[in-house]
């Protein structure tokens, strides 16, 4: 049963000065790397799509790339700072943490009906903060706290019905924003942690229905907003150009799509790419990077982005799968799922076959929120690793 | 067991996660390897940008090689739109742009909006930007991305306005016939003929673009020429009009309606022989338009065609925006007032007396007059229609038709025994009424003056190579019928065909219309002995490239012709053997020269005093009067048609000047200094190139005199007919 590629393959350093137990020596560099090398190529990809705007503007072209450079160092410390306290520690504060992020969520939506606008982040001047961005990692945090306090191998109703009732707060207050993109990314990591926190199938089965009733309920009464439902009716529509108030979306998706086919399997080469230069896909730093990728470095790139983020895939998986503490596998299973779900939907909706949602690609995206939000997230995972012979 | 469960979730877990990868890395593949090629094809566009290399247009030049319609090449500057979606980007650019191009930022706001320039293609920006200028931007396109600098042309009219109702105008390609060009392969932004020789040589006119594809990096610039195909320049045209002669009839006709401007129409009298009251007491002619055509009658060339109220073609290649286009060129219902219309080819007119001609020709074609020539009427200035009992005539059925009135008895002319000939040369009336009713009602009411008319042109198009051809009305039964249900006239007028309106038809009254081009053209018919032409303003097409053997004058021996235009013209023949065709011509000759009839007194001929000392080529002519709104005075419109008897200078006119007065006194001078131009016997002013146009005044056209406007004027009396 055990797997012959450990994580944790270092021998004990001959020098030996540092302790058995010290976490530091558990710390999975292999990820960190992978993890390092998708946030280089997010700050080059960032310079690519914004930077002929910029100067047709005649701004400084590497505004933004600098921005995303600071966001990396905030990142890489808030990183630090999980591993450092680790897990358990976090657990500890992980109520208050819940309770702060779904308080800020609905100020953020009385704020946002107040106004009358889509409020996504609040903007505290110099950054803005994206609180659904924050909420990924605490309700995963938060959720695995909880079932590893109940401590049962499988899952009685009540605790189902109770982790719901957790999860389907912020869940709901994202939904409103509303921001269907991350409120599908959260329920993904809400059925990681479910599923490895071993939610009986009949209960799926109940969620699964639940969930489709609700869509459909949400749908009726309207809380689904005509330009959510464009999304999808965009979707299936990727070739209709006559109507109007499909255009914009489908003209964005085909614009996307068409850059990562124009790269072909080499690219076109770093900032060659004519369809990359900001001015025919909306929002490509944040929401397409993924076509620049395409564009720029063909389908060697783009398997090789994804390979990446396969690989990292594969450590927390192994990571989860070998955590001795039933805490640490389901918060590596949240972190798993919600990994996952985000990566296919973002390169989704840019080949095509997910709805277009303002959802970041993770540690690549423009934007200061996801990327401490993810280092955390990652964090959290390697804490699991530091401190499993703890 | 329950670890067993755990693990089993794990491995669900990750095999879902590996679904969601290969579903990605699948469609990835399938974009990027499967349909590149496809997405090449497009994106080549994006990657390689294609600037259309414009044609220059064909040179238009007169009979006798005068260039009068040119090109000069112009730089345009361009944008790409898509730079310009998002309004800061656009206030921007346009902020960078407007002092370099010397244009303030409203009025490229008024462009980028401006429907005239299609909202899927460039932007134009300027148009004749100096090299200068060119070179700046281009050296700094990093700061001006998406701009393109392209040649093009534009169209120069050295002289102005004259000719300009032939030549016609440019302009953005109509609504209407978007599909037709889009067809033939012309971008949506071109400019096309709209008017004009312009518009029914556009094809020949145009030439073949050519283009310059550049490889552009991915900030737009141009890093390399792939492939240039030059444009082939247009065919250029031979006019048969002489521009000399064009400017000496547009003078002519111009300074004749200021005159006839100035002059006071008679009073409308009760029977009482006292002015009405309900009228003013002096009423101006209000000569507001008018027209002149001269033919070659042996080729059926246009030798000279104006149109007045003028225009300078050179508005339509000013660039002044819809607002200054709007105040030169007034939307108007009235018909008197409107400039872009040809009257010439477009105008619908009553012809009056100046249609008696080819009614004398249908009364002696088909045997109508007893005797022929010889056959004589006694005109006792009313004709009383014999065809209608005179129960129906008491009843208020019309039908008693009277001549003219004479100035010295105040009562219808009389003229006594008049044969056709006598009758042409006084213009009696009552003898053509007498035909107008006979011809209906002996030959059982078939429509046989309509069918003799009709052999020379009236009631179908000339054809001619201009747009906007009327093609004129003959009164019978299928009309009336029609302008009954069009509700122009009475349900009850509309019914049927009545002796009445052959009687108006046999005086050029009524429902018959006609444009002073078919005229012309049925005068030339009886000019050259009966072969109707289908008239041409162009000669020839010649092929592209025409050089100049000196400043605006093309060497057109050493052009070669495409097409023959005028000889290819097809032409009928009409029967006109010398026992018809002789009456008419000696009746139309005495017109010019005298004499008249003696009943009473003398009257003389309608044109005998204009032309008593006229010494041109011999010429034949007709008056014409056409009674206007409510027979008022001075709605009376004149005119005049005629031709040349001598062989070797083969040429007919005809005018018609609107609300001018009788045809003598108004249209035949005009008629009359032609002559004499082309007999040489009068100056004509040397055509030179217009001043530039003054872009800051609304004035459609310059005034156009004759320098000498001396054979406008006649002896005193005035008769109608």
């Amino acid at each position: 049963m055990s797997i012959a590629f450990r994580v944790r393959s270092r021998p004990s350093d001959p020098r030996g000065s540092a302790s058995v137990l010290d976490p530091w020596r558990n710390v999975d560099w292999m990820m960190l790397w992978a993890v390092g090398a998708l946030a280089v190529i997010g700050v080059f990809n960032i310079y690519a799509t914004t930077s002929p705007r910029l100067v047709l503007r005649g701004a400084d072209p590497f505004y933004f790339t600098q921005r995303q450079v600071l966001f990396v160092f905030a990142a890489v410390v808030a990183l630090g700072a999980v591993m450092f306290f680790g897990h358990d520690w976090l657990r500890s504060i992980a109520v208050w943490l819940y309770a702060a992020t779904t308080f800020s969520l609905f100020i953020l939506l009385l704020w946002g009906r107040a106004s009358s606008e889509t409020k996504l982040s609040f903007d505290l001047g110099v950054i803005a903060v994206q609180p659904a961005e924050v909420m990924k990692p605490v309700l995963v945090l938060v959720l695995a706290a909880w079932f590893a306090d109940a401590g049962m191998r499988t899952m009685p109703y009540d605790e189902f019905i109770r982790a719901l009732l957790i999860a389907g707060a912020p869940f709901l207050l994202i939904a409103l924003q509303p921001d269907l993109g991350s409120a599908m990314t959260i329920a993904a990591g809400v059925f990681g942690v479910l599923l490895i926190a071993g939610t009986q199938r009949r209960h799926f089965v109940f969620i699964t229905i639940l969930a489709t009733l609700s869509f459909m309920a949400s749908i009726w009464s309207g809380v689904v907003r005509d330009y959510q439902l464009e999304r999808f009716t965009a979707l299936w529509n990727q070739n209709n150009t006559s109507d109007r108030s499909l255009q914009n979306l489908v003209l964005q998706v085909r614009y996307a799509k068409r850059a990562v086919a124009a790269g072909g399997y080499f690219g076109k080469g770093y900032l060659q790419g004519e369809l990359t230069n900001g001015r025919f896909i909306p929002v490509q730093s944040t929401d397409f990077p993924f076509s620049a990728i395409g564009e720029q470095f063909g389908l060697v790139g783009a398997f090789i982005v994804v390979g990446l983020f396969s690989f990292i895939l594969l450590r927390v998986w192994i990571i989860g799968r070998n955590a001795n503490s039933p805490f640490g596998r389901f918060l590596a299973a949240g972190v798993f799922a919600t990994l996952a779900w985000q990566v296919f939907q973002n390169i989704g909706m840019t080949i095509g076959i997910t709805p277009v949602s303002g959802l970041p690609l993770p540690f690549v995206s423009y934007g200061g929120s996801h990327l401490v939000a993810w280092a955390v997230m990652i964090g959290l995972v390697q804490s699991v690793e530091m401190r499993r012979s703890a | 067991m329950a670890v067993d469960k755990q693990q089993r979730r794990w491995s669900a877990l990750g095999g879902f996660a590996i679904a969601l990868l290969v579903v990605l890395l699948a469609r990835v593949w399938f974009l990027q390897a499967v349909t590149k090629e496809e997405t090449d094809r497009i994106i080549d566009r994006v990657q390689s940008r294609v600037v259309k290399l414009i044609p220059e247009r064909g040179r238009i030049f007169d009979v006798n090689g005068r260039v009068v319609a040119d090109n000069k090449r112009v730089l345009v500057a361009t944008i790409d739109r898509r730079i310009i979606d998002d309004p800061q980007d656009r206030l921007e650019m346009f902020q960078r742009l407007s002092g370099p191009l010397n244009t303030p930022i409203e009025r490229l706001y008024t462009r980028a909006d401006d429907k005239r320039y299609d909202q899927l293609t460039e932007m134009p920006l300027a148009f004749d930007i100096s090299e200068e200028q060119a070179a700046f931007l281009m050296e700094r396109i990093e700061d001006y991305p998406g701009v393109v600098i392209k040649e093009d042309w534009r169209r120069i009219y050295q002289y102005g306005a004259v000719g300009s109702h032939v030549l016609g105008f440019l302009g953005a390609i109509q609504p209407g016939s978007a599909e037709y060009y889009k067809s033939l392969g012309y971008d949506p932004n071109e400019r096309v003929g709209l008017y004009g020789v312009e518009l029914t040589y556009e094809v020949d006119l145009r030439g073949i673009p050519g283009y310059v594809r550049y490889e552009v990096d991915a900030v737009g610039r141009i890093k390399r020429v792939i492939e240039r195909v030059e444009a082939q320049a247009g065919r250029d045209l031979q006019l048969s009009i002489d521009f000399r002669l064009q400017q000496f009839a547009e003078q002519a006709l111009e300074s004749q309606l200021v005159v006839r401007q100035r002059n006071e129409a008679p009073q409308v009298m009760l029977p009482e022989g006292i002015p009405d009251p309900q009228y003013e007491e002096v009423n101006y002619y209000k000569a507001p338009a008018g027209s002149v055509v001269v033919m070659n009658h042996n080729t059926g060339e246009v030798v000279a065609m104006a149109s007045y109220p003028r225009f300078d073609s050179r508005w339509f290649t000013a660039n002044v925006d819809a607002e200054k286009f709007a105040e030169v060129f007034p939307l108007t219902d009235d018909p008197d007032r409107s400039i872009l219309v040809n009257r010439a080819v477009s105008g619908r007119y009553n012809l009056g007396s100046s249609f008696k001609p080819f009614v004398a020709y249908a009364a002696l074609n088909t045997g109508q007059l007893p005797g022929g020539a010889s056959y004589t009427f006694d005109d006792r200035g009313t004709y009383k229609l014999e065809s209608i009992p005179k129960d129906r005539c008491d009843q208020g059925v019309k039908c008693v038709f009277r001549n003219a009135v004479c100035r010295s008895t105040g009562a219808p002319c009389q003229y006594g025994e008049v044969d056709v000939e006598a009758a042409l040369a006084v213009s009696s009336d009552t003898f053509f009424y007498k035909i107008g009713e006979q011809i209906l009602t002996e030959r059982g009411y078939r429509a046989v003056l309509e069918e003799e008319v009709r052999r020379f042109g009236f009631g179908s198009p000339t054809n001619i190579d201009l747009p906007f051809e009327y093609a004129g009305t003959i009164p019978n039964a299928a009309y009336k019928k029609y302008l009954a249900s069009l509700g122009v006239i009475a349900e009850d007028a509309g019914r049927a065909y009545y002796v009445g309106d052959n009687v108006l038809f046999s005086i050029g009254q009524g429902l018959l219309s006609a444009s002073p081009l078919q005229v012309a053209n049925a005068y030339s018919a009886l000019g050259n002995n009966g072969t109707l032409h289908e008239p041409r303003v162009v000669r020839a097409v010649l092929t592209p490239g025409t050089r100049n053997k000196a400043a605006g004058l093309a060497d057109l021996q050493t052009a070669s012709v495409i097409t023959p235009v005028t000889e290819k013209a097809p032409s009928t023949i009409i029967p006109l053997p010398p026992e018809v065709r002789d009456p008419i011509v000696s009746g139309l000759r005495r017109v010019i020269t005298g004499p008249g009839v003696t009943f009473d007194y003398y009257h003389k001929t309608t044109g005998e005093n204009l032309f008593r000392n006229y010494s041109g080529i011999t010429i034949a002519g007709k008056t014409g009067t056409a009674q206007g709104f409510n027979n008022l005075p001075w709605n009376d419109s004149s005119a005049f048609g005629a031709f040349s008897l001598d062989a070797g200078s083969p040429y007919s006119a005809f005018a018609y000047l609107e609300k001018a007065g009788y045809g003598a006194t108004a249209a035949a001078p005009v008629v009359k200094c032609i002559f004499l131009a082309l007999s040489k016997q009068w100056r004509v002013d040397e055509l030179i190139p217009a001043d530039p146009l003054d872009t800051a005044s609304a004035i459609a056209a310059p005034t156009a005199r004759l320098r000498n406007p001396m054979c406008l004027v006649s002896a005193t009396a005035e008769s109608r007919g």
